[in-house]
């Protein structure tokens, strides 16, 4: 992975006294809550409904042992022994304090970890497949590209006060295992007609009030160029995005407000314009270098199969459950890609205690893994692992409460943390996600009713991506009591879709009977092992309305 | 039409923690030690407010709406229930306002 | 109070209202002034300054630009961040050379930022101290992405220090 020179950690370093300045002018009086709140917020720090929260950015998900080690340490000295990955692969700390937190932005440096631009009107964490540099389909690690555009977004000095909050997304397979179409710019990285790289540019994608999957803008964007291009893309919606009214500032209102010819146009006439001046060319040298830091771990040449490992899945049913769900198919023979669940039943969806990042930091270690990724599904994965070592790891997992064997089934949701943290939430998540998990926790009933992704937001920010769930959940305020709406068939994987609303939404007593009636239509109207999406796709919501709103 | 009953509030600035108004003791953690108001004291207390935030005690006040059980402040909606007791599903973590029920 | 190159700077132009006369030395009017008197203005002898609000491009100057002494860009709020993008317009595609001016409603933490973008005057509260725009402009010593102002990128300096080195991998 990345490792910072002299010049990134004199820049964090500075960023972070720069900040504690900032603090000392709140403080002192000097800068009105008006002026310090962009200041503040463009170093992720924001003030929720009890407290401040610092959102730690963790570059496209990859953190080394050290990094989890501190902030499992930053975690329980500066905040109440816990943290929560979020939908964007970084880390909220929910208990900050105004002036503690220069402190914690200094340790962070010291592990190469800052809080720049987790929040603000500026480019935020740049996000990618997380099974990066392991999957077998790979065209090349999408992680090269954003450490090159982490860099060049950086404190940019035109594109800081941009009408709304910018978030790019890269992946590098045809399997969308990061929710690609949903991001202000998307890119995937393919091979053209004579088998070079390049990248397929996509913009104008977004959720919220007005969800929309980003479009295509450039399909064969050379590498040298991508710099140029995207600052196109950033100038157009610089200059041209709205300002007036901030649910309409996102650049998939422009891209749908001109149409994306005309922002095709727009991008080409500025992009032509950059080029000339040659400034933002990336050379093959800089690409080269940034690609040695993601170059693959050395592996050792084994057999496909492990008879080790074959052997403990006969032996051991339950390890056997949560192979099947959470061991998934790695390039290397004799390796696997293992996804550690977040998700215990009746616990916090994402939350992780000081203790479990400490214990996960000492079991990367010992089984020799330099990398944890985190998911955009509030996950984390250990992406090298040896077949050989799996059991091992699973014995490991089980009494730190870290081996919940349900990657991508019905328990495995995405909630955001809702109104009991957020000052932005109309209703409750997490109780929703818990309640839902427990009615379904039974194993045989979860793999009987396979991949089943549902996705919950405590409000129309959607940052629970409720929108492209199999089933999503919407919390409304309805004259001050919680009220949920339902909406099915949203998908954020390659086959992307926007879900519908069902129909009037249900109270915190409802919701779960409801999901539940939802599910048993599935299960009654399923054909030939389809999945709920393809049933849902085959049939409409109609069967679904019939048996929840029926008399 | 009677004015609703209100409860000031903010948020104190440098530790964030939620905060409440009562006239005689300043701003105090627990809502069940507020001040209760009603219409024009309300709309007074809300403006006197604003010294606090220029002396860079608080931020953000506001008035939000409360009725009254018995002797206990209940707020209206849900949302200000959970900021006077702390997250509902960490009971551990929050502020515990007694009297406040979920 | 007028910061240029850091330093504090004598303001030769009086700021003029629309519908207010001219007064005789250098002045800095309106876009919509100049381009309904723009013959007169331009005729008489003295620096001439056009003041953009944020929503107004430069690209409405065109080639008048060049005769202009100075750009006053004035932000009517600091989260509206189109007048970075109008700064750099400014010094590239249109190439003006003459003064670009930040006044308004912006922050002391945004002058590093336009600066770097090409403007070099701005227009500050009177109580803020000389030293903290000293400060502004140096806190953050190096910068990643290359700008108008033309300055070595942290990549610039690698490539100096470190020609050909190769990173071993872990």
């Amino acid at each position: 992975m990345y490792r910072y020179d002299e010049f990134d950690s004199q820049l964090v370093r500075e960023r972070a006294e720069q900040f504690r300045g900032q603090v000392a002018r709140r403080l002192s009086g000097e800068l009105t809550e008006d002026e310090f709140k962009p200041l503040r917020l463009m170093n992720g720090l924001y003030l929720q409904l009890h407290s401040y929260m610092l959102r730690i950015a963790i570059p496209y998900g990859t953190l080394s042992a050290r990094q989890l080690r501190k902030l499992g340490d930053i975690s329980r000295h500066y905040d109440r022994g816990y943290g929560h990955f979020t939908t964007r692969q970084n880390l909220q700390l929910h208990w900050a304090q105004l002036p503690r937190v220069p402190d914690a932005l200094l340790e962070l440096a010291d592990v190469e970890m800052h809080c720049m631009q987790t929040s603000g009107n500026n480019v935020r964490n740049i996000s990618a497949d997380p099974f990066a540099g392991a999957a077998a389909d790979e065209i090349e690690d999408p992680r090269i590209l954003c450490e090159i555009l982490r860099q060049w977004s950086t404190l940019h000095p035109e594109f800081s006060f941009l009408p709304r909050k910018f978030k790019i997304c890269v992946i590098g397979t045809e399997e969308d295992r990061a929710a690609l179409l949903i991001h202000d710019i998307a890119i995937k990285i393919v091979r053209n007609g004579a088998g070079e790289i390049g990248y397929r540019v996509y913009v104008g994608g977004g959720l919220g009030r007005t969800p929309y999957l980003a479009e295509e803008i450039g399909s064969f964007i050379e590498k040298r160029d991508i710099l140029s291009f995207l600052e196109a893309i950033m100038r157009v919606y610089n200059e041209a995005g709205r300002r007036d009214n901030i649910w309409k500032a996102r650049v998939k209102i422009l891209v749908h407000q001109i149409g994306i010819e005309e922002m095709r146009r727009r991008v080409e006439a500025e992009f032509a314009d950059i080029k000339k001046g040659a400034t933002l060319e990336l050379p093959a040298e800089e690409l080269a270098r940034i690609a040695a830091y993601f170059a693959p771990p050395a592996f050792a040449a084994l057999p496909a199969e492990s008879p080790e490992y074959e052997a403990q899945l006969r032996e051991h049913r339950d390890f056997a459950q949560w192979a099947k769900t959470n061991v998934h198919a790695h390039k290397m023979p004799g390796y696997a890609i293992a996804t550690i669940s977040l998700k215990s039943i009746g616990k916090t969806p994402g939350d992780c205690s000081s203790e479990q990042m400490e214990a996960l930091a000492d079991i990367m270690d010992e089984f020799g893994q330099a990398e944890i990724r985190i998911t955009h599904e509030q996950n984390m994965v250990l992406p090298h692992m040896r077949k050989a070592d799996l059991y091992a790891l699973w014995r490991k997992l089980v009494p730190l409460d870290l081996a919940t064997p349900n990657h991508g089934l019905v328990t495995d949701i995405i909630a955001c943390p809702g109104l009991d943290y957020c000052d932005l939430a109309n209703a409750r998540s997490i109780p929703v996600a818990q309640a839902i998990a427990t009615r379904f926790c039974d194993l045989d009933r979860q793999h009987d009713l396979g991949e089943l992704k549902i996705k919950i937001s405590g409000c129309i920010n959607a940052c629970g991506h409720h929108h492209v769930g199999h089933i999503g959940i919407l919390g409304v305020d309805r004259k001050g009591v919680e009220n949920y709406q339902i909406l099915l068939g949203g998908s954020g994987a390659e086959d992307a879709s926007l879900g519908e609303i069902l129909g009037p939404g249900f109270d915190q007593e409802g919701i779960v009977d409801a999901v539940e009636n939802v599910i048993g239509t599935y299960t009654n109207l399923r054909q030939n092992g389809e999945r709920f999406l393809d049933t849902y796709r085959r049939l409409g919501p109609q069967p679904f309305k019939e048996r929840l709103y029926a008399r | 039409m009677p004015h609703p009953l209100q409860v000031l509030t903010a948020n104190r600035l440098q530790p964030g923690e939620v905060v409440y108004w009562n006239g005689s003791t300043g701003w105090v953690p627990r809502l069940a030690d507020a001040q209760v108001f009603s219409g024009v004291e309300a709309e007074a207390a809300l403006k006197a407010a604003a010294e606090w935030v220029r002396k860079g005690e608080v931020v953000a006040p506001y008035l939000f709406d409360v009725g009254m059980h018995q002797e206990t402040i209940v707020p209206v909606k849900v949302r200000e229930a959970i900021r006077a007791a702390g997250p509902s599903v960490r009971r551990d973590l929050g502020k515990q306002a007694r009297n406040v029920s979920l | 109070m007028l910061v240029k190159g850091g330093r504090i700077a004598d303001d030769i132009f009086t700021p003029v209202a629309d519908g207010e006369p001219l007064s005789d030395g250098p002045i800095i009017i309106s876009l919509r002034r100049f381009q309904a008197e723009k013959t007169a203005l331009l005729s008489r002898e003295v620096p001439l300054a056009v003041r953009l609000e944020t929503a107004e491009t430069p690209e409405i100057l065109g080639e008048d630009v060049h005769k202009l002494a100075a750009i006053v860009l004035h932000i009517h709020h600091f989260k509206d961040g189109r007048a970075f993008s109008w700064a750099r317009l400014l010094r590239t595609r249109l190439g003006y050379r003459g003064e670009v001016r930040i006044s308004g409603h912006f922050l002391l933490d945004q002058i590093a930022f336009y600066t770097r973008v090409g403007a070099d005057a701005f227009d500050i509260a009177q109580n803020l101290p000389v030293d903290s725009v000293k400060v502004a402009l140096t806190e953050i010593s190096n910068v990643y992405q290359p700008s108008v102002d033309g300055r070595s990128t942290i990549r610039d300096l690698r490539t100096a220090r470190f020609a050909k080195a190769a990173v071993t991998p872990p």
